[in-house]
């Protein structure tokens, strides 16, 4: 009686009364089964053979055996993935993401404050004006030689705080 | 001296321990006889306590998940489906 395509109807576990065919004889005891069960292996003491025989062939697949099982009118397990859902999460009262994104601009805008930048500039501008006149001054004083000097120092001061902010950097 | 209620063996007694080393008396609720098959035999995977407990449990906690789960012994379930089986042929 067990044989390929053979019908049965399970009679144990949680699958119990459904109708299922023998897919592959594994052994003396085990048979693999399908059809409106979970695929799986079974021992012949947990089947109870019917009369009825289908066309099947070796190791047939779920789909084959499903397809199968549709044409005679019985039932098919399937089983279905679960759908994943989305997370429900809390907006807080008043705040769409939109307002929020809004609201950071206008922070950073805030945190830059622009009318110092703009005093910072004009001291700036004021001490470049000074050193000019002061340049005019010196040069108008001093013999020629002497300016030259100075100069030659200021480049080389200036190179040595080039040096140090390439360090701070 | 032990009070009217206490007397009648509706309530088991549990002895405990107290943190001090005394043992006292406490008096707890009985739970209810064991679930049985049609056959007489004990079901397997019920759970044997008093009705406000099992409420908290899971569902697949509380029986098999088989056929007649809860109801009847395995041995009996097969014999009812082959006999249903027999019985439509």
């Amino acid at each position: 009686m067990i044989e390929i395509g053979r019908l049965c109807v399970k009679l144990a576990g949680r699958d119990a009364g459904n109708k299922c065919v023998i897919v592959e004889v594994l052994d003396k005891n085990f048979v693999m089964i399908d059809g409106n069960v979970r695929r799986r292996k079974c021992n012949t003491i947990h089947l109870l053979p019917l009369k009825d025989k289908i066309e099947i062939k070796d190791k047939a697949t779920h789909e084959d055996v499903a397809a199968t099982f549709k044409k005679l009118k019985l039932e098919v397990w399937e089983t279905k993935a679960k759908e994943s859902k989305e997370r429900p999460r809390k907006l807080r009262k008043g705040k769409t993401p939109e307002e929020k994104e809004a609201q950071k601009k206008s922070k950073k805008q805030k945190t830059a404050k622009p009318e110092i930048k703009k005093e910072v500039e004009k001291v700036v501008e004021k001490a470049a004006v000074q050193e000019e006149k002061l340049e005019d001054a010196i040069e108008k004083e001093l013999p020629k030689e002497k300016v030259e000097i100075k100069e030659e120092k200021t480049t080389v001061k200036k190179k040595a705080t080039k040096k140090k902010a390439v360090k701070k950097d | 001296m032990v009070s009217g209620k206490h007397k009648s063996h509706t309530l088991r007694k549990v002895f405990v321990k107290t943190p001090g080393g005394r043992t006292t008396v406490q008096y707890k609720r009985r739970k209810p006889q064991h679930t049985r098959c049609s056959c007489g035999t004990k079901l397997l995977g019920v759970p044997r306590d008093i009705p406000g407990r099992i409420k908290k449990l899971s569902k697949s906690e509380k029986k098999p998940s088989r056929p007649y789960g809860g109801n009847l012994c395995s041995s009996c379930m097969r014999k009812q489906i082959k006999a249903k089986i027999e019985a439509s042929l």
